[in-house]
């Protein structure tokens, strides 16, 4: 310890966030293990309302306990975030705990920023998971760099807490959900181009699939916005559809990293900015949809997409380090600040390649008669073909490449072998494995990427 | 001009760069990696764990030495490899998650049960690369400290996103194995109470008795240090007895408690019986508690004891209950002592002794069925299912090329179904040994057990929702009659491995193969490799090249493993399928008869709502068979596959009983119907010789008599590659079998035309359930009606006067088969000029492993079958837009659909509009499956040609 005189018993700072509709979440709770008292909890930040009654003091740090205990006997890599997450039927509730090291008064402590939620939403809560916990593992670098610096976490913290807050509470009401009905879709039309014109619906669908299923829909007319929106998630599995959004009426929400397809609503000036950096810490590329004047632009495929998006991690990461002032906390100005990392403000281009496996299924699905589940039958065979596709992608590449030991040089043969030589056909298909094997599209094609990459910086620095 | 690696050198970030670190640069530790491991090698993430593969881990946290390790399952060392239990289970028991009040809770005169709900956490020490969901529960021991044991299930894996992609299902499998245990534990402890009320009042009634004896031996006002001593020891007994008392009350209440746990997994009969056994007990004990029921009768009057007796029980009741007790002999009550051991020097009771033997069992049972179901990498699992869902919503093309899904809710039955692996065991104990197949995840392999009809006398052993519900099905498997059948079963199945062949032997070996490969089918080996597969690279590149050069051949060798019990109870079932098909012929028949009615595709258009229709039996589309088909439905479904088939009763009912004698045989007119004949009666004549030599036979599917597994199709997939890069003209060959033509496969040595046949079942359209539609070796001469039924015969050839015929048979018959000389290495059929199988069947592939191949294979027919589809379905394709206009507009219309539309030249189309027949068939007749097929048999007038390596 660094202090000889006994600690003053820490009082437990609250925060109450006001959030718009029903909040799902109870509280969420940051912790840390006192070398003299064990397991306190630092703060907690709970939305506004009759919710936080639910937990007491006692609730609190039993849920504290329960979050450390056991941290003790921690033996992970320095800067290593673990996630724990327990469903507590007796308390019932769940509790998400990141746990990670960081400096407190000079010492080394173990961490826990946790998030507590009823059990009843343990469905509604699984499939966001992921998104949550992605989302909260970045805060928390950028927080223990406050923390070394001897800076109050809780600032930086609560910039990620509330809008989580948000997402949840905007997730409950506008959710799409796991069985859509295809007669609310584009799908339904008595024939192509009813609703959008033929060659949009392809291109956004086509690219779409290429993003591994992530876009955001914008428009000014919510419904037209929705209605593209649940197309698209026909495309997606029900776990996904879980994590996507549809459009609210009156208002937009924020754009919110991490969901597959999202429904965002112009403002008055016809106009919605989407942020950078959000979009760039998506885990997949992301495809734009603008339904005013149907266009479609998309991001680069994952590998090109996860490069920058650590360069830009790091670069943000490493403003935070040169900063010297605890109120100068830089969220989105990394691109103003780091000289040496000048990424492409550009990021949404248009959708290059040309497939035949959506362009197909679109001219023939609307041969089929509406509203007798012809078209659904057809579309769980479409998605079932591509499935597969990719499965036996991903096992043609396992074989070449004897599970990674060795480089993938085949794509040539790969491509005639799995008919898959349109490049437009690749990409969705490649798109398909990427999401059954992280860091496929790396494996396969980051190598002459970096190389051109590597090429173009040292070109542009002549 | 500067090339590329020029630049690169320049941009190489490496000691001459830097000489100074940058005291501003961020230290790695707080930053990201910009190329993690997961991009140099996607399948290396899991490589650092220490452990091979997944496995289930039960520890205790034992009051005497803390958390231990109990058990692994699979219990084999080799499995964990260095990985630290003792440390691990140190870990994930270190919370105390039972924070809850157990022991005396101020206010209460008697100790309290502590009934604490399950918890579930998920944790990961990420040093390790070990990750585990871990489900918390508590048992009742008596002599333990609170009364409770902790105890701690966990699911280890190295891959963390498995865990929580698969958090219910693992949460609901541990559940259900938390409250088999619990519930044996809540018995055991129960019997523990009872026998230890027993101890209790057999020590009252000793100490009343030698208390008595010092008040009567001492003066009446005085009483000794002894007496006063024996006093209080009294009193602590009886009140003992009361606690005691309390906690089986206790313990019988705790179903009627309410439970805050949503997700926990409760078996109702279970709750019934242990319910109805505790409270008999609770009842027995409210009246026999009285602490004197040990004493004389004659005592029993004296000094208003019955006062003491709260319980206030009837002395007739005493008495019957002392007789229920009296005639026990199982236990002698014992002599309670003042003083217990301490606290270390008693031992511990095991996890099988707190739980019951038989629902130990039960729940490690129930736990090697989940390690199995769990096996395997996260994408294979995870696009199995998502596989399943979506065939489910494909059922009307289904039957083309895909196993069969079974029931609606089956790949479910393991995991979401409410389970119970007790409640049945517990009255047949001695049969309480379930091979893992009976709880096996894999929906195929219950497939295999068929709803048998009503009537079968088996159907209580082979109900597949009642096997689960069992849970132990096992025993009732193990238990049915099975051994009095088996002798005739078998004698019966010698005759099904082939036609008239002398190695029939190896057919039941095959057999036996099949269904040990069957039974011991976990995740599918192939695509869910097993962490060691997927750690060791050289001894699957090995393995490999045994696939390679073996093919066909390596069997599986799990089949050793299977248990006797279940062969013979498959084996029963199949027999008494059989004996209800001979039963059942007459209906069949008639049946036969309707389905022979040339159907035209256009008709499915005119239903609105039709799919929807489809899957339910009383709403088929209004045929006029429907109203023949739907008495029968049950008896043709129920029958063994072979016997749906069309012998002579297709034959029988077609001519005589018609109007025309061909009317039975009318062919449907298709696309290109100048091309296409009509069998005539000559045909009509062959029919009825085959009918004379096939009555007594029995067709053998593909798969000796049982379903065919995925597994089965996969290992099949390296026969099939092995075919296409072997022989040039496999595209031909292929192409017969998927536009309907029947192949033939000639050759003399049995398996290796056994093993052609496999593979190429892989592309015979609708081959039916157990692959009616593929007869795998014939011995005999073959005749037209073989020809309607099977799509891809071996053929022994032998040089003998059979022989002869068999030849004359194949020269007969030349213009509806083609023949592939697996001998000569020859193909004679129409020729193909196609471009749609061109990636089917490329011999210069690349690709090197039969499974790969298979699952190309797999999106390549899904894509004919929608394509197939969408052609059926698409209604202004078969339906005259004017009422003038006339049906060869309509079918030029379809010409060009395929033609211009899809692509496809005029062979290419044959093959759709053929997989476009089956599939109307199939929707008009969903009952009568894949025999409606039979029904379609088409020949072509185009020369064949004879293609040679």
């Amino acid at each position: 310890m660094s202090s000889g005189c006994p600690p003053q018993s820490p009082a437990v700072a609250k925060s109450e966030v006001a959030i718009e509709g029903e909040c799902p979440l109870l509280a969420a709770t940051f912790a840390y293990w006192d070398n003299i008292l064990g397991p306190r909890v630092r703060h907690i930040w709970a939305p506004k309302g009759d919710q936080f009654m639910f937990l007491s003091d006692g609730d609190v740090t039993f849920l504290a306990n329960h979050t450390l205990n056991g941290e003790i006997l921690r033996s992970a890599e320095c800067g290593a975030v673990d996630v724990k997450f327990f469903v507590l039927a007796e308390k019932g509730v769940i509790i998400v705990s990141l746990i990670f090291d960081g400096e407190l008064k000079g010492d080394k402590n173990t961490c826990a920023l946790s998030i507590i939620l009823p059990q009843t939403e343990l469905a509604f809560y699984l499939p966001l998971h992921t998104i949550c916990v992605e989302r909260l593992k970045h805060v928390i670098r950028r927080g223990r760099i406050w923390m070394q610096k001897g800076y109050n976490i809780i600032s930086v913290l609560s910039l990620e807490i509330v809008p989580i807050m948000e997402l949840l509470a905007s997730m409950k009401t506008h959710s799409v959900p796991e069985d859509i009905d295809i007669k609310d879709t584009v799908l339904n039309d008595d024939d192509i181009g009813d609703s959008c014109h033929e060659d949009f619906l392809h291109k956004a669908i086509s690219s779409h699939l290429q993003t591994c299923g992530c876009s955001i829909v914008v428009g000014s007319n919510p419904e037209k916005v929705n209605k593209i929106v649940r197309t698209l998630c026909l495309f997606l599995t029900p776990a996904e559809r879980k994590c996507s959004r549809l459009c609210k009426a009156d208002s937009s929400f924020k754009y919110d990293t991490g969901l597959f397809v999202q429904g965002l609503l112009k403002d008055s000036t016809g106009s919605f900015v989407l942020p950078f950096r959000q979009v760039l810490y998506s885990p997949y590329p992301t495809t734009h949809i603008d339904v005013d004047i149907n266009t479609v632009k998309q991001m680069p495929p994952c590998h090109e997409h996860t490069y920058n998006q650590r360069r830009y991690m790091r670069s943000e990461l490493s403003a935070l380090w040169k900063t010297d002032c605890e109120e100068d906390i830089p969220p989105d100005t990394v691109i103003h600040t780091d000289e040496t990392f000048t990424p492409d403000l550009n990021i949404f281009q248009d959708v290059m390649h040309k497939d035949t496996l959506v362009k197909s299924f679109i001219d023939e699905v609307f041969m089929l008669k509406p509203g007798l589940s012809l078209r659904s039958t057809y579309l769980a065979q479409f998605l079932l073909l591509l499935h597969r596709k990719a499965l036996a992608l991903l096992k043609y590449i396992e074989d070449e490449t004897q599970k990674g030991k060795k480089p993938f040089r085949s794509l040539r043969n790969l491509k005639t072998d799995l008919d898959l030589t349109v490049e437009g056909d690749l990409h969705i298909v490649m798109a398909f494995a990427e999401k059954l094997r992280a860091g496929l599209h790396s494996f396969v094609f980051a190598k002459s990427m970096y190389t051109s990459m590597q090429e173009r910086d040292v070109l542009m620095s002549f | 001009m500067i090339g590329s690696p020029d630049l690169v050198a320049f941009t190489k970030e490496d000691d001459y760069g830097e000489t100074s670190p940058d005291p501003w640069a961020l230290p790695e530790e707080f930053s990201v990696p910009l190329h993690p491991l997961a991009d140099s090698n996607p399948w290396a993430k899991t490589s650092y764990a220490k452990f091979t593969k997944d496995f289930i881990l039960i520890s205790e946290f034992s009051e005497q030495v803390g958390p231990q390790p109990l058990l692994t399952i699979p219990d084999d060392p080799k499995i964990c490899g260095t990985f630290d239990l003792n440390y691990f289970s140190l870990r994930i028991m270190s919370v105390d998650y039972q924070a809850s009040f157990v022991g005396h809770p101020p206010g209460t005169g008697y100790p309290r049960l502590s009934f604490v709900e399950d918890s579930r956490v998920v944790l990961g020490d990420s040093k390790e690369g070990a990750f585990a969901y871990v489900h918390h529960l508590t048992l009742y021991d008596l002599e333990a400290r609170g009364f409770v044991r902790p105890f701690c299930m966990a699911y280890v894996s190295a891959d963390e996103r498995k865990i929580m992609l698969q958090f219910q299902e693992l949460s609901l499998r541990f559940s259900q194995a938390s409250e088999c245990l619990k519930a044996g534990n809540r018995r055991a402890f129960a019997k523990e109470l009872q026998r230890k009320l027993r101890d209790l009042e057999y020590t009252h009634s000793v100490l009343q008795r030698e208390e008595g004896l010092q008040r009567e031996a001492g003066p009446q006002c005085m009483y000794s240090a002894h007496a006063v001593e024996k006093a209080n020891e009294l009193a602590n007994v009886e009140k003992s007895i009361y606690e005691h008392r309390d906690l089986l009350r206790q313990i019988s209440s705790y179903h009627h408690r309410p439970r805050r746990d949503p997700h926990a997994v409760t078996c109702q009969k279970c709750i019934t019986e242990c319910l109805s056994e505790c409270e008999v007990l609770l009842d027995k004990y409210a009246k026999l508690a009285n602490p004197f029921s040990y004493c004389d009768k004659g005592k029993k009057e004296d000094e208003g004891q019955s006062q003491i007796n709260e319980e206030g029980g009837e002395d007739e009741v005493n008495e019957e209950e002392d007789e229920g007790v009296k005639r026990r002999p199982s236990y002698t009550p014992q002599l309670i002592k003042a003083k217990s051991a301490k606290c270390f020097d008693k031992r511990l009771k095991t996890l099988r002794e707190l739980c019951d033997n038989t629902f130990y069992e039960a729940t490690v049972e129930l736990l090697k069925d989940t390690e199995k179901s769990f096996r395997g990498d996260l994408c294979y699992l995870y696009t199995r299912r998502l596989d399943r869902t979506l065939r489910r919503k494909q059922r009307v093309t289904n039957f083309l090329f895909e196993e069969d899904l079974g029931d609606e809710d089956e790949d479910e039955r393991g995991t979401l179904r409410p389970f119970c692996a007790v409640n049945h065991a517990v009255d047949n104990y001695t049969l309480l040994n379930p091979p893992p197949i009976v709880l096996g995840p894999e929906p195929l392999e219950l497939d295999a057990l068929e709803p048998p009809h009503p009537l079968d006398p088996s159907s209580e052993i082979s109900r597949p929702q009642e096997l689960c519900e069992l849970g132990l099905v096992g025993s009732h498997l193990e238990s049915s009659p099975s051994d009095q059948t088996l002798e005739t079963q078998e004698s019966s199945e010698e005759t099904k491995g082939s036609f008239s062949s002398d190695k029939s032997g190896t057919g039941q070996a095959d057999r036996q193969q099949n269904l040990a490969s069957i039974t011991s089918e976990g995740p599918d080996s192939d695509l869910t490799p097993d962490p060691d597969h997927n750690t060791d690279l050289e001894r699957e590149s090995s393995s490999e090249e045994m696939e390679t050069t073996a093919g066909e051949d390596d069997g599986d060798n799990g089949g050793d493993q299977t248990p006797v019990s279940l062969l013979e109870v498959m084996s029963e079932l199949e027999a008494s399928r059989e004996d209800e098909c001979e039963g059942a012929t007459d209906g069949a028949c008639e049946i036969q008869s309707d389905l022979l009615v040339p159907i035209d595709t256009a008709c499915c258009m005119a239903q609105e709502g039709f799919l929807y229709e489809a899957s339910a039996p009383e709403t088929v589309p209004h045929h006029e068979q429907s109203s023949y088909l739907q008495p029968c439905q049950t008896l043709v479904v129920n029958q063994e596959p072979q016997a749906q088939l069309p012998l002579q009763d297709d034959y029988t009912v077609g001519s005589p009983s018609s109007e025309s004698p061909a009317a039975g045989l009318e062919l449907p007119v298709g696309l290109l119907g100048d091309a296409v004949s009509r069998t005539s009666a000559e045909d009509g004549s062959d029919c009825t010789m085959s009918a004379s030599t096939g009555s007594d036979r029995a067709a053998s599917p593909l798969g000796y008599g049982g379903v065919l597994t995925l597994r089965q199709r996969k290992k099949h997939g390296q026969g099939a590659l092995k075919f296409v890069r072997q022989y040039p003209f496999a595209m031909q060959a292929l192409w017969c079998l998927l536009s309907g033509r029947t192949l033939v496969v000639l050759g003399a040595d049995e398996g290796r035309v056994r093993r052609l046949v496999a593979a190429l079942a892989l592309f015979v359209p609708a081959p039916g359930k157990c692959g009616e539609r593929v007869q795998a070796w014939l011995s005999c001469p073959f005749t037209l009606t073989d020809l309607q039924r099977w799509k891809l015969i071996g053929l022994q050839r032998v040089a003998s006067p059979v022989g002869s015929s068999m030849l004359y048979s194949l020269s007969r018959y030349s213009r509806y088969i083609s023949i592939l000389d697996a001998d000569q290495k020859t193909l004679r059929c129409p020729p193909y000029r196609g471009q749609l199988l061109a990636n089917i069947a490329d011999h210069r592939t690349y690709i090197r492993r039969g499974s790969t191949y298979f699952l190309h294979l797999q999106s390549m027919l899904c894509r004919l079958a929608a394509k197939a589809f969408l052609y059926t379905f698409t209604h202004h394709l078969h339906l005259p837009v004017s009422s003038t206009e006339g049906s060869e507009v309509v079918e030029g219309r379809r010409r060009c659909f395929l033609q211009e539309q899809l692509g496809l030249g005029e062979e290419d189309s044959l093959i759709l509009l053929y997989l476009s027949q089956l599939i109307t068939q199939q929707y008009l007749q969903p009952a009568t499956g894949s025999s409606a097929a039979a029904t379609c048999f088409s020949f072509n007038y185009t020369t064949s040609v004879f293609y040679k390596i």
